[in-house]
């Protein structure tokens, strides 16, 4: 189960708090979209459970498990399940992708207390995932994400996250720049993962997403806080009303 | 007006140690002739030092405080176990080998005899019996030539004379191994020469190494001249890694036919101060070069890629990508020049030189300078100089890798993209090996 005390985050180089106490559960099996204006703090609500540097939690707590996270590496709170789809995945170049993969997999089984993967078994594991969610592996052989279209980049997200199997899902905007055929492929991949053990933060700005990824609970991100949780349907609401009350509230 | 020059400690004691060596560097009268001549020519000169143009960055006469005696004991031991550990990841490299043991020729650690392909021989054998005037040829100061070179001549004791027969193509290389050993300090001059006759094809590695726990207080003069003749084509590739505090003075002095191609590729790494000249003559139409390298300095370490190519003739094309990773106090130098002659219409040339800065108190230099005096031509050149993006760190973390291994996720990705140039997969295996062993992780992925 994920829980979100009261969290509050500030940037690290700059006198401004983003996120302004923040509560939030998420257990496990369940999904959660996020929803909330441009510049509510998605991104940085995304970040800060992932670990990344440039934010600092002033106040409340982040428990995954029951375990506190926030002092954890970014590579530490990975090894205990928890993965990043980025908003705009980064290009390495020179790194093949499945050099990558195989990096992080045997990294993340290491601290997990697995054995390291040999490489025809990565490989093997790597044909299988890519198969059952319809993604074409190929493109792993090129440097990861090196001119990948938008699309693309996307669907090496998922690749990545279903390989890595992780337990706390957080996915930024997925849906931002996808066509109607790669947000079908993206979300056939997030609903192929989902099961009882895994927890689902979807974060995104659009409704639109949420046809194919169908959330348990939505909850409205404005002004560093949420604003406001509903079932399915609020999704569909916030589609015709927009935010407009939300920001006026936060004004 | 003649004003007297105060020698340094050092250029003293090259004229020293030149005496001390004389009688026993091999060679005949007219070698000794030259050798004399050229220990003369540099009492002028005298150690290369900022103010000349060329050595603004890499000043020997402030750097080489002293001058160890020349190596001239031929008989070090060395084992063919031991040369198996001084290779590391090139052992790995199926090749022909010669190989020089200090700076002398050990005919039983390597198998050239049946290279097909190549004709191959030891200068310093060569030097024993050879004419006058193949003598005079072999130990001679290549034209224009700069105190280095001019020391080499001096010094020179061994290398490899090779040859590549028209229209032979060798398909497996030759690597000319340079190994280091023995615990005292030394200094060490070598000579190679390369000549691939019309229409034949080969790929030659020159290799400087060292066994481990070998005196680390060395110094080394290594000239290598190489011909590339009508249709010819050389893959060329030069390999220092040492430990950190040797002097490694190299110069490669190119010269190539109508239609060549020549590829070269230098990787440096634990080189204490290095100089990696290296010349380029296209006197022939239709001429190819591609010349790329990989350094990787850290500590106080220097490293000096120092490039000149003359597009002498028309329609010839150059390429040059060098990739530095400089850590702690590690310096890199990266002077690279290309002369278009008025008659070089349609000469393609491209440089590009990269940094990658690991630490605040790391060091590039760069200058590129292009002389274009024909007027049809297309010459490019770039610097970057970059750190490592926290971004990608970040993004590789979240995946789960440690910041270590990050860290050298992305180092190995930067160099990688000049390894990349080398042709021979087995080369290309091992350098990356190196690249990794100097990133302190294991190698065995
Ligand atoms: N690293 C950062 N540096 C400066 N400003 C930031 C940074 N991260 C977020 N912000 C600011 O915080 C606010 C929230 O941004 P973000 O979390 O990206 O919102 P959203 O994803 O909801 O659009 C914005 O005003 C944004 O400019
Ligand atoms: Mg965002």
């Amino acid at each position: 189960m994920l829980e979100i005390k009261n969290l509050h985050v500030k940037l690290a180089d700059e006198d401004r708090e983003i996120l302004k106490g923040l509560s939030l559960t998420v257990p496990k099996g369940e999904v959660h979209a996020i929803m909330g204006p441009n510049g509510s703090g998605k991104s940085t609500l995304a970040y800060v459970l992932a670990g990344r540097d440039g934010y600092e939690v002033t106040d409340g707590d982040i428990l995954w498990n029951g375990e506190s996270i926030i002092d954890m590496e970014p590579d530490e709170r990975a090894a205990k399940g928890v993965f990043l789809a980025f908003q705009y995945p980064m290009e390495i170049p020179g790194v093949a992708g499945l050099t990558f993969l195989r990096t992080a997999l045997n990294a993340v089984r290491k601290k997990r207390g697995e054995a390291e993967l040999t490489t025809p078994a990565f490989l093997k594991l790597v044909k299988e995932k890519g198969q059952k969610l319809n993604i074409d592996v190929d493109m792993l052989k090129r440097p990861v994400n090196v001119g990948f279209s938008g699309g693309e980049k996307k669907r090496s997200e998922i690749l990545q996250m279903a390989l890595l199997e992780p337990t706390l899902c957080v996915l930024d905007e997925t849906d931002s720049g996808l066509d109607i055929d790669a947000l079908r492929v993206v979300s056939e991949g997030v609903n192929a993962l989902r099961d009882k053990e895994r927890a689902f933060v979807v974060i995104t700005h659009y409704q639109r997403l949420l046809n194919y990824i169908v959330p348990d609970k939505v909850h409205v991100l404005a002004d560093g806080r949420i604003q406001k949780t509903g079932g399915k349907e609020l999704a569909l609401e916030l589609e015709k009303s927009g935010y407009a009350e939300y920001t006026h509230k936060a004004a | 007006m003649n004003v007297a020059v105060m020698k340094t400690k050092a250029e003293q004691a090259i004229s020293e140690s030149f005496e001390a060596a004389a009688e026993k560097l091999p060679g005949t009268d007219v070698v000794r002739e030259r050798r004399a001549q050229a220990i003369g020519a540099f009492s002028s000169l005298g150690l290369p030092h900022r103010r000349i143009e060329e050595w603004k960055y890499t000043d020997l006469r402030a750097n080489v405080k002293e001058i160890f005696p020349a190596a001239l004991d031929d008989a070090m031991p060395l084992t063919i176990a031991e040369l198996i550990v001084a290779l590391g990841p090139l052992a790995h490299v199926d090749a022909h080998r010669i190989v020089f043991v200090n700076g002398h020729h050990r005919a039983g650690l390597g198998d050239f005899a049946d290279a097909a392909g190549f004709e191959v021989a030891a200068l310093g054998e060569l030097l024993a019996t050879a004419t006058e005037d193949v003598s005079a040829d072999l130990v001679s100061t290549p034209e224009g030539g700069d105190a280095v070179e001019t020391l080499n001549t001096a010094f020179v004791t061994d290398g490899a004379v090779v040859r590549v027969t028209e229209g032979a193509s060798a398909s497996k290389p030759l690597l000319i191994v340079f190994v280091r050993t023995g615990g005292s300090a030394s200094s060490v001059a070598v000579r190679n020469f390369v000549t691939v006759e019309d229409g034949a094809s080969a790929t030659v590695i020159e290799a400087h190494v060292v066994l481990p726990g070998a005196a680390q207080d060395a110094q080394l003069n290594a000239l290598t001249e190489v011909t590339v003749g009508n249709n010819a084509a050389l893959h060329h590739a030069k390999v220092a890694v040492d430990e950190g505090k040797a002097l490694h003075l190299t110069s490669c002095d190119v010269t190539l036919s109508a239609d060549a191609t020549y590829r070269n590729f230098q990787f440096s790494a634990g080189l204490g101060l290095a100089r990696n000249g290296l010349n380029v003559i296209f006197e022939g139409e239709g001429g190819k070069i591609d010349l790329s390298g990989g350094y990787l300095a850290r500590r106080a370490e220097h490293i000096d890629t120092t490039l000149v190519v003359d597009h002498a003739v028309p329609r010839c094309e150059s390429r040059e990508l060098f990739k530095g990773v400089l850590e702690d106090h590690g310096r890199g130098v990266f002077q690279g020049k290309i002369i278009v002659r008025p008659d070089a219409q349609k000469t393609d040339g491209k440089q590009m030189s990269q940094a990658l800065m690991l630490s605040e108190d790391a060091e590039f230099d760069s200058k590129p300078e292009l002389e274009i005096y024909a007027d049809d031509v297309v010459c490019g050149h770039g610097t970057t100089v970059a750190e490592l993006d926290p971004d990608l760190l970040f993004y590789c973390r979240s995946r789960g890798i440690p910041e270590k291994e990050a860290r050298a996720l992305m180092i190995e990705s930067f160099i990688g993209e000049a390894i990349e140039k080398v042709e021979n997969e087995q080369l290309r295996g091992a350098l990356a090996s190196y690249a990794t062993q100097w990133l302190g992780r294991s190698s065995g992925r």
